[in-house]
C-alpha cells in the first residue's frame, strides 16, 4: 500500500471515529427521555480530561430489599437495566432487571459491586452466603466535566448541606445515558 | 561499516595505500558526523512534538469556556488533520525535511488522542475511562505500519500498559482473578514477544527495538517491585498457565531454526521465555501453598539478579550497547533498595548514609567506566 492510500485511510478512519462517537452522543441527546437524578458530587482531577465533579446518583446504589428484581443473580461487570418512572421530571427507580425491559424507560448500567446480607452463626462466623442486599451501579454518567477550578466551589457548598445538586439527564430507548447538565438548586449552572 | 582499527589493519598488510587510508577516516568521520546530527534532528522534532502534544491535552483539560464547544472540535480535529497531512507531504512528497515529517505524524497521533478526549469531555464520558485509550491506540496503531513510525510504536505500547492499568481498575471481576503486577508482567512479556514477531519479517524490523524496549521494561519493574516482596495472591491456576503459554510461545519460535536464524538477540529473548516458566512455577506454588515471605522474596531478588546478569550477557555478546545500558541502569536500583533493607537498622543513621552515599558513588564511577569502554569497543573506536 502507498503512503498516500495510508493518509487517506487514516484520515478517514480518524474522522469516521469522531463522528461516530459525536452521533451516538447526538442521538441519545436527541431522541431521548429528560430525566432528572438526584446527586451527591465530590471533585477530582481526570489525567487528560481536568477538573470534573463525581455525581453519586440515589439510583448508584441500590437496596434490593427495597424493590423488586427480576432475578437474583447478579455478577460484577455485567449489564443491568433500572426501569424509571417519571414523577415531577425525577426518575424513581421501579424494577432492575438483567436484559433490557420493553416499553419501559429504563436505564443501562453496569454492576460495580454486591454486597450479600451473610448470615452468621452464635460466634459471628459467616455460615453461608445470603441474598444480595445492595448492588452499586455505574451508568456511565458519574463524571460532570467544569473549566479548570470551578468544581470544588459546587463540591464544598454541597458538602456543607448549603446547595441540592441534581442532574439533568437524556436516556434514549436504549437505556444508554448522556448528562445535559446539572442542577444547583433547582437552576442550571452556566459556566 | 569499517573502523579506524580496520584501517590501520589494511594499511599494515598493504591492502590499501595512505592516500586511501586517509580517505576513508575522512570518509568515516564524515559519516559519523552526519549520523549524530540526523539523531540530533530526530530527538529535537520528537520532544518538539511531545511538547505541543502534551501542550493540547492540557489546553483540553483546562475545558476553557471562552470558546464553544463546536469551535473547541473543529480547532483540535482540524489541527490534528492539517498535521497529519502536513508531516505526510514533508515526509513523503517533499521530502526534504523528512525527519520533521515523522514527528509531525507522530504529533497527529497525540492530536488525535487529544480530540478524542476533548469529545468525551464534552459529552461528560465517565473520567478514566479504558475505552477511550483503547480507541486511541487502535486509532492510531496503524500508523505505525502506514509511515513506519517507531514513535508511534511506543506510544502504542504506553498506551497499551495505561489501558491495562485503566481496565484493571475498572473491572472488579479482573481485580479479583489477577494482581496488578502480574498483569503488567505479562503485559511487558507480550509485548516484548510481539517484538520478536515482526523482527521475523523484514518489513518490520522498524519497530522491533521499540516493542523489546517496552516490553523488557515493564518486566524489569513488575520484577524489580516483587523483590519487596508478595503481593496478595488471587488463587487463580489459569496465571500459570498464562505465564507457560506465553513461555511456549517463546520457545515456539525459538526453538525452530529456521525462525531463530531471523533473530539477533537470542540470549535476551531466551531470558523472557525463562521467566515466563518462572513465574508459571511460582505462581502455581503460591497457588497451592504457603510460602514464607522470606523465600518469595529471595526468590524474586534472585530472579531479577539474574536476568540482569543474563542481561548483560547477552548485551556483550550481540554488542548491544541499549541492553548493556538497562541492565546497569536497574542493578543501580536493586542494589539501592537491598542496602536499605539489610542496613538501615544495622548501621547508626550518619554511617548508614556516608557508607551508602559512598557506595553509590563508587558504583556509578564504575558502571560509567564500563559502559564507555563497551560503547567504545561496539563502536570500533579506541579511548
Amino acid at each position: 500500500m502507498n503512503q498516500k492510500k495510508v493518509l487517506y485511510l487514516t484520515l478517514v478512519f480518524w474522522l469516521l471515529i469522531f463522528s461516530g462517537f459525536i452521533a451516538y452522543k447526538e442521538y441519545t441527546l436527541r431522541t431521548g427521555t429528560e430525566v432528572m437524578l438526584k446527586t451527591l458530587p465530590v471533585d477530582p482531577r481526570d489525567l487528560f480530561r481536568g477538573d470534573y465533579v463525581t455525581l453519586n446518583y440515589e439510583i448508584s446504589t441500590l437496596d434490593m430489599k427495597k424493590f423488586h428484581a427480576e432475578n437474583s443473580d447478579f455478577y460484577y461487570d455485567e449489564p443491568v437495566y433500572l426501569t424509571l418512572k417519571l414523577e415531577n421530571g425525577y426518575g424513581i427507580p421501579k424494577e432492575i432487571y438483567t436484559t433490557p425491559p420493553e416499553d419501559e424507560l429504563y436505564i443501562k448500567g453496569k454492576v460495580k459491586d454486591v454486597i450479600y446480607d451473610w448470615k452468621t452463626d452464635e460466634s459471628s462466623n459467616m455460615t453461608e452466603e445470603g441474598a444480595i442486599k445492595e448492588l452499586r451501579v455505574d451508568y456511565g454518567i458519574e463524571s460532570y466535566f467544569v473549566p479548570e477550578g470551578r468544581g470544588m466551589g459546587i463540591e464544598k457548598a454541597q458538602r456543607t448541606g448549603k446547595i441540592e445538586v441534581d442532574a439533568k439527564v437524556i436516556i434514549d430507548k436504549y437505556g444508554n445515558a448522556v448528562i445535559k447538565s446539572l442542577l444547583i438548586d433547582g437552576k442550571e449552572i452556566d459556566f | 561499516m569499517f573502523d579506524q582499527d580496520l584501517i590501520r589493519k589494511w594499511l599494515d598488510e598493504g591492502t590499501i595505500n595512505h592516500a586511501q587510508a586517509e580517505k576513508m577516516r575522512a570518509d568515516l568521520e564524515e559519516y559519523k558526523a552526519e549520523h549524530r546530527s540526523k539523531k540530533q534532528i530526530i530527538a529535537f522534532s520528537t520532544i518538539g512534538a511531545i511538547l505541543i502534544g502534551i501542550g493540547a491535552i492540557l489546553f483540553v483539560a483546562s475545558n476553557w469556556e471562552k470558546i464553544g464547544d463546536t469551535v473547541k472540535i473543529m480547532l483540535l480535529a482540524g489541527s490534528t488533520v492539517g498535521i497529519h497531512y502536513t508531516g505526510y507531504s514533508l515526509k513523503y512528497k517533499n521530502q526534504k525535511y523528512s525527519r520533521l515529517g515523522s514527528a509531525l505524524l507522530f504529533l497527529s497521533a497525540l492530536l488525535f488522542g487529544a480530540s478524542l478526549f476533548l469529545i468525551a469531555q464534552i459529552y461528560n464520558i465517565n473520567a478514566n475511562n479504558s475505552t477511550l485509550v483503547l480507541i486511541w491506540l487502535l486509532g492510531v496503531f496503524p500508523l505505525i505500519y502506514g509511515y513506519r513510525s517507531t514513535a508511534v510504536a511506543g506510544l502504542c505500547s504506553l498506551l497499551f500498559y495505561l489501558w491495562i492499568g485503566l481496565l484493571y481498575s475498572e473491572r472488579n471481576s479482573l481485580n479479583e482473578s489477577i494482581n496488578i503486577l502480574d498483569l503488567y508482567l505479562m503485559s511487558g512479556i507480550a509485548i516484548y514477544f510481539s517484538g520478536i514477531l515482526h523482527e521475523l519479517s523484514a518489513k518490520l524490523k522498524h519497530t522491533v527495538s521499540t516493542f523489546k524496549f517496552m516490553g523488557l521494561q515493564a518486566v524489569l519493574i513488575a520484577l524489580f517491585i516483587y523483590t519487596f516482596g508478595p503481593l496478595e495472591s488471587k488463587g487463580e491456576e489459569i496465571i500459570s498457565v498464562i505465564y507457560a503459554f506465553l513461555g511456549l510461545l517463546f520457545l515456539a519460535v525459538l526453538l525452530s531454526k529456521s525462525l531463530r536464524s531471523r533473530l539477533t538477540g537470542f540470549q535476551t529473548d531466551m531470558s523472557m521465555a525463562v521467566i515466563s516458566f518462572l513465574m508459571a512455577g511460582i505462581t502455581l506454588i503460591t497457588t497451592n501453598s504457603q510460602v514464607s515471605e522470606e523465600a518469595y522474596m529471595g526468590f524474586f531478588n534472585l530472579v531479577f539478579l539474574g536476568l540482569l546478569v543474563l542481561l548483560l550477557y547477552a548485551g556483550y555478546s550481540t554488542e548491544d550497547i541499549g541492553i548493556i545500558n538497562t541492565a546497569m541502569f536497574w542493578f543501580i536500583p536493586l542494589i539501592f533498595a537491598r542496602y536499605f533493607d539489610f542496613f538501615w537498622d544495622l548501621l547508626p543513621r550518619s554511617f548508614f548514609f556516608i557508607i551508602g552515599g559512598l557506595a553509590l558513588l563508587t558504583l556509578s564511577v564504575v558502571l560509567e567506566r564500563k559502559r564507555r569502554e563497551l560503547k567504545a569497543k561496539f563502536a570500533g573506536v579506541g579511548e
